[in-house]
C-alpha cells in the first residue's frame, strides 16, 4: 500500500537566500521600530506638560505654557482648516491633471508632463513659502476680498472687522490666513496626489476600457464608467495621503500665517495656526515646560497624521486597483 | 614616457606645468585657511543686517562666521543649550518675562556690545495715491497705537502730531514680532518704562499676569504677528498692505525702501533714528560698570528722557553673548576665529555703521569690548590701537557738531516735508543717515517716497502744481485706488531665465526617450 500523504517538503535556503530574506525583514521592522520609538518619545517628552494640564489640553485654546495655562484646542483646528483648504485645491487639480496625462496627453507629451509634476516635487518648502508670502498673497487677496463680499453669509467665509462698502477699508484682513497658507500648501501637496492617481488610472485593465470604447462609449464616457469607478481606491487614497502631508507642512505655514490663539473658523480673515507652524515658531525659544508642551502638540499631530494615512491605507487595499498594485 | 608627437609633448609639459602650480597655489589657500576654523551662532534679527556685512567682509582673511537671524530669545536659548558658539542679543539673561526668568547658562560667558541702533516704526500709508513719508509721532501715540487704542489713521491725536498731514480713515494694523524677540523686548520695556498705565492696561485686557518688558508680544484681533525682522518688515513693504506700522531696526527701513516715524523726544523734537541721533541719544545710557554677570548690561532710563534735541529715544545697543571657558563644543581654536572676528568689527566694523543703518558704538564701550574679547579661550593678543580704528565717534566732534533737528521738526504747528528712512535717499543709505536729506524730490514733500518701494512698481504719484503761483502741493482729493501691478522689463528678464532653465532641465530627458523610441 501507498501512502497517499503528500510528501512534506523541506525548504533548502542557500545563504544567498537567508541573507535576501534578513536583510528585508530588517528594513521592514526599522520602519516599525522608528514609529514606535518616535511615537513613544513624543510621548514620554509630552506627559510632563499633560500630567499639568489634563484633559484641558484638548479643550484648553491659548498657548502659555509657562503659566500653566496651554492646549491644542485652537492649533488643531487651524491645522485642520489649512489642510482642508489645501485639499480643495489639490484634489481638483491632480484630478484633472492624472486623467489628462493618463487618457488625453498625446504619448510624446506624457513623459514631459510626469517630469514637470516631479519637479513641482522637487521645489523645497521654503521657496515656496516666500514665493506665497512675497508674491503670491498680493494676487489672492481681492480672491478673498470678492469671496467675503458676496458670500459673506456662509459662516466659514464671514470676515469680521470690515465694511465692504468702504473703499478705505484695509485689505490687511485677508492675508496671512487659513486659505492663503491653504492654496500654497495645496499646491505643494498636488505632485504626490497627481502621482498616486496618475498610478492607478494607468493600472486600468485593458480589456475593460477596450470593451467599453467596442460598446461605442466616447473617450469621456468610458473614463466615466471604467477609469474612475476603478481607480476609486486610488482617488480617495492619495486625496488622504494628500491630506496627511497637507496636516503637516511647516515652514510655508510658519512664513505666511499670523499665528492666533483662538478657534479662528473664518479661513478668509487674517490669522491661523498650525500645529507644525507652533512647534517651528517656538521650540527655539522654550523653558523645558514649553518644549514638553510642544512635544504634546506634536504627540497629537502624530496620533493624527498617522490615523489619516492608515485610514488611506485601508481604502487603497480594500479597492480594486489597490489590491492589485 | 615616450611621446613621440612635439605638439602633443608641448601640452603635456604645458597641463602638468599649470597642475604642479595649482598645486602649489592650493596648499598655499589651505594654509590660509587651516588658520581659522568655522564658528556658528544665532540670534538678534535686529542686528543681522550689520553682522551679515561683516562676516561677509572677513572672508577674505578666510574665516567662516555663520549667523542665524533666528531672534533674540532662540539665540540666548541655543547658546545656553550649547548649540551655538555665540549668540547675539538686545536683553541679558536673567530677566522676568511674563513672570518666568530667563536662567543664565552654565557655561562661562560674556557681554560684548557689538552695535547701537535705533528701533524704528516703519509704515505703509498713502494718500491720494501718494507715499506718506514724513509721518511723526509721539510716543503716547505710539504706544496707543500698539495697543489697539488708537484704531485709525485720522485719529485726532495722530493729527495733532502731524500738522501738516492730512491722513486718511483708514484702520491702523500694528505689525508686531511672533516670534521671541529681542526688538520686542526693547520696545515694551521702553513702552512699559515710559507709559505704563497704556502698557499695563493691555497687558491686564488680554490677561498677562505680569507686565513689563517681554520678548512674546502679546497681539489682539486686527493685528498681525510675522516672524522674524525680514518678515515684519516685509509685510509692511507690500504694497497692498497699506495702514501697516511695525518695530524694526532703521536698516530694514532702508533696505526695503520704507519711510519711518519721526518720534518726539524729551526736547520736544521729532527725530529720526540716524547714526548721530542714536549716537547721542545713548549718551544717557548707563553701562553697568560693576565686574559680574551683568558687566556692560544697559540702563536705558537716561536714553529715553535724554534733553538734547539731537536724539532718538529708542536708542539701544546690541550685545554679543560669547563664552570665557571652552567647553562642550567650543574649543581654543574656535576662541580664535570669534575673537579675531570680534576685534573686527569692533574696530574696523564700526565705521560702517552709519551706512548699514546703525550708529557706531563710542569710544569706551569699544574700549570694553576689546577686554571682553581677551576673556574669549583661544583669543591671540591683539594689540589694537583705538585711534587707528577710523571710528567715527572717536572724534569727540561726532557728537558735539551732530546736526540740529530743523525748526520744522519742533512740536508745533509747522512739520517738515522731507521723506524719513528708505524713502529718503533713493538708494544709497548713506544719505538717510547724514540727516535725512531727500534725494531727488522737489521739496513737495509727500512726494519723492515712491518709486522705491520693494516691486520698483510704483510711479511717482501726481502732484499738482499751482500755474499762477508756481506752489506745488499733492492733491489730498485723488481716489486711493493704487496703479495696477504692472511688469517691468526686470520681470520679463527673471521669468525667461527661470523658463529657459526649466526648459534646459526637462527637455533633455525627453529628447532622449523620444530617440529612444525611433531608434527602436
Amino acid at each position: 500500500m501507498f501512502d497517499d500523504k503528500p510528501r512534506r517538503l523541506t525548504i533548502i535556503r542557500d545563504t544567498g537566500d537567508k541573507v535576501f530574506r534578513g536583510t528585508i525583514r530588517a528594513g521592514g521592522s526599522v520602519v516599525l521600530i522608528i514609529m514606535v520609538l518616535v511615537g513613544s518619545f513624543l510621548a514620554f517628552r509630552a506627559s510632563e506638560a499633560l500630567g499639568v494640564v489634563g484633559w484641558s489640553f484638548f479643550t484648553e485654546q491659548a498657548w502659555e505654557p509657562d503659566q500653566g495655562k496651554f492646549g491644542i484646542a485652537a492649533v488643531i483646528v487651524g491645522t485642520i482648516l489649512i489642510a482642508l483648504v489645501a485639499v480643495c485645491v489639490a484634489v481638483p487639480l491632480a484630478l484633472s491633471t492624472s486623467l489628462f496625462i493618463t487618457e488625453y496627453a498625446p504619448r510624446q507629451l506624457r513623459s514631459f508632463l510626469v517630469s514637470i509634476v516631479d519637479l513641482m516635487a522637487a521645489i523645497p518648502s521654503v521657496v515656496f513659502g516666500l514665493w506665497g508670502f512675497f508674491f503670491f498673497q498680493p494676487f489672492i487677496v481681492p480672491i478673498s476680498k470678492w469671496l467675503a463680499q458676496y458670500f459673506g453669509w456662509i459662516p466659514f467665509l464671514a470676515v469680521d472687522g470690515v465694511d465692504p462698502t468702504d473703499p478705505l477699508a484695509t485689505t490687511t484682513v485677508y492675508t496671512s490666513s487659513s486659505f492663503i497658507a491653504g492654496i500654497v500648501v495645496g499646491m505643494m501637496v498636488t505632485p504626490i496626489v497627481t502621482s498616486i492617481m496618475r498610478e492607478v488610472f494607468s493600472q486600468t485593465p485593458i480589456g475593460e476600457r477596450e470593451a467599453a470604447l467596442g460598446l461605442g462609449a466616447t473617450r469621456w464616457a468610458m473614463i466615466r464608467n471604467v477609469v474612475l469607478p476603478f481607480g476609486q481606491g486610488g482617488i480617495i487614497g492619495g486625496t488622504m495621503l494628500g491630506l496627511g502631508r497637507a496636516l503637516g507642512e511647516t515652514i510655508t505655514v510658519y512664513m505666511i500665517i499670523s499665528p492666533v490663539f483662538t478657534i479662528q473658523p473664518h479661513i478668509l480673515q487674517n490669522g491661523g495656526n498650525s500645529v507644525a507652524a507652533l512647534i517651528a515658531l517656538r521650540y527655539g525659544e522654550s523653558t523645558p515646560m514649553g518644549l514638553s508642551a510642544l512635544m504634546a502638540a506634536g504627540l497629537a499631530l502624530f496620533a493624527m497624521t498617522l490615523a489619516v494615512n492608515f485610514g488611506a491605507s485601508i481604502v487603497v487595499a480594500r479597492s480594486r486597483s489597490g489590491a492589485a498594485s | 614616457m615616450n611621446i613621440r608627437n612635439p605638439l602633443i609633448r608641448r601640452i603635456v609639459a604645458g597641463v602638468s606645468l599649470a597642475l604642479s602650480s595649482l598645486t602649489v597655489f592650493g596648499s598655499v589657500d589651505a594654509a590660509l585657511a587651516v588658520s581659522y576654523v568655522p564658528i556658528s551662532g544665532a540670534g538678534s534679527s535686529w542686528s543681522a543686517n550689520a553682522i551679515d556685512q561683516w562676516r561677509r567682509n572677513v572672508t577674505q582673511y578666510g574665516m567662516r562666521i555663520n549667523y542665524a537671524s533666528t531672534g533674540s530669545s532662540d539665540g540666548r536659548n541655543q547658546f545656553k543649550g550649547g548649540t551655538v558658539d555665540y549668540a547675539v542679543s538686545e536683553i541679558p539673561y536673567g530677566l522676568i518675562d511674563n513672570g518666568r526668568k530667563d536662567d543664565l547658562p552654565t557655561r562661562g560667558f560674556a557681554y560684548m556690545p557689538i552695535v547701537a541702533g535705533g528701533t524704528a516704526f516703519m509704515y505703509n500709508i498713502t494718500s491720494g495715491g501718494e507715499r506718506i513719508a514724513n509721518l511723526r509721532l509721539s510716543g503716547d501715540v505710539i504706544s496707543k497705537i500698539f495697543t489697539g487704542v488708537i484704531t485709525k489713521w485720522n485719529d485726532s491725536a495722530i493729527a495733532k502730531d502731524n500738522p501738516g498731514l492730512t491722513l486718511p480713515d483708514r484702520t491702523i494694523v500694528p505689525v508686531v514680532r511672533s516670534d521671541g524677540s529681542g526688538s520686542t523686548a526693547q520696545f515694551t520695556l521702553w513702552m512699559s518704562k515710559q507709559y505704563g498705565s497704556i502698557w499695563n492696561a493691555y497687558c491686564n485686557k488680554v490677561g498677562r499676569n505680569e507686565c513689563g518688558m517681554t520678548s512674546n508680544y502679546p497681539t489682539i484681533s486686527g493685528m498681525v504677528a510675522q516672524p522674524n525682522s525680514q518678515g515684519v518688515s516685509g509685510y509692511v513693504a507690500q504694497k497692498a498692505n497699506e495702514g501697516t506700522i511695525t518695530y524694526v531696526e532703521y536698516s530694514y527701513a532702508l533696505k526695503t525702501g520704507f519711510p519711518v516715524a519721526k518720534v518726539l523726544n524729551k526736547a520736544g523734537y521729532y527725530t529720526e533714528p540716524t547714526a548721530q541721533n542714536v549716537a547721542v541719544a545713548l549718551l544717557g545710557a548707563k553701562i553697568n560698570k560693576t565686574p559680574g554677570d551683568n558687566y556692560l548690561t544697559q540702563d536705558l532710563a537716561g536714553v529715553y528722557n535724554n534733553k538734547d534735541p539731537r536724539t532718538y529715544p529708542l536708542s539701544s545697543y546690541s550685545y554679543m553673548i560669547v563664552p570665557t571657558e571652552a567647553a562642550g563644543s567650543f574649543t581654543a581654536d574656535k576662541g580664535k576665529t570669534l575673537a579675531a572676528f570680534s576685534n573686527y568689527f569692533l574696530c574696523q566694523g564700526q565705521n560702517q555703521a552709519d551706512v548699514l543703518g546703525y550708529s557706531p558704538l563710542p569710544g569706551n564701550l569699544v574700549e570694553a569690548g576689546l577686554e571682553q574679547v581677551k576673556r574669549i579661550p583661544g583669543a591671540e593678543v591683539a594689540d589694537i590701537n583705538i585711534n587707528s580704528c577710523d571710528n567715527p565717534t572717536l572724534d569727540k566732534s561726532y557728537f558735539t557738531s551732530a546736526p540740529m533737528p530743523s525748526e520744522c521738526d519742533k512740536l508745533g504747528a509747522s512739520q517738515c516735508t522731507d521723506a524719513t528712512g528708505g524713502a529718503a535717499g533713493g538708494s544709497s543709505g548713506g544719505t538717510a543717515a547724514t540727516g535725512g536729506t531727500t534725494g531727488g524730490t522737489t521739496g513737495t514733500g509727500l512726494t519723492g517716497s515712491s518709486g522705491v518701494g520693494m516691486t520698483g512698481t510704483m510711479g511717482t504719484g501726481p502732484t499738482v502744481c499751482d500755474a499762477d503761483t508756481g506752489v506745488c502741493s499733492s492733491v489730498k482729493a485723488l481716489p486711493i485706488a493704487t496703479e495696477a501691478l504692472g511688469w517691468s522689463a526686470m520681470n520679463w528678464v527673471i521669468t525667461s531665465v527661470v523658463f529657459i532653465i526649466v526648459l534646459i532641465i526637462v527637455v533633455p530627458p525627453v529628447l532622449v526617450t523620444a530617440a529612444a523610441r525611433k531608434r527602436r
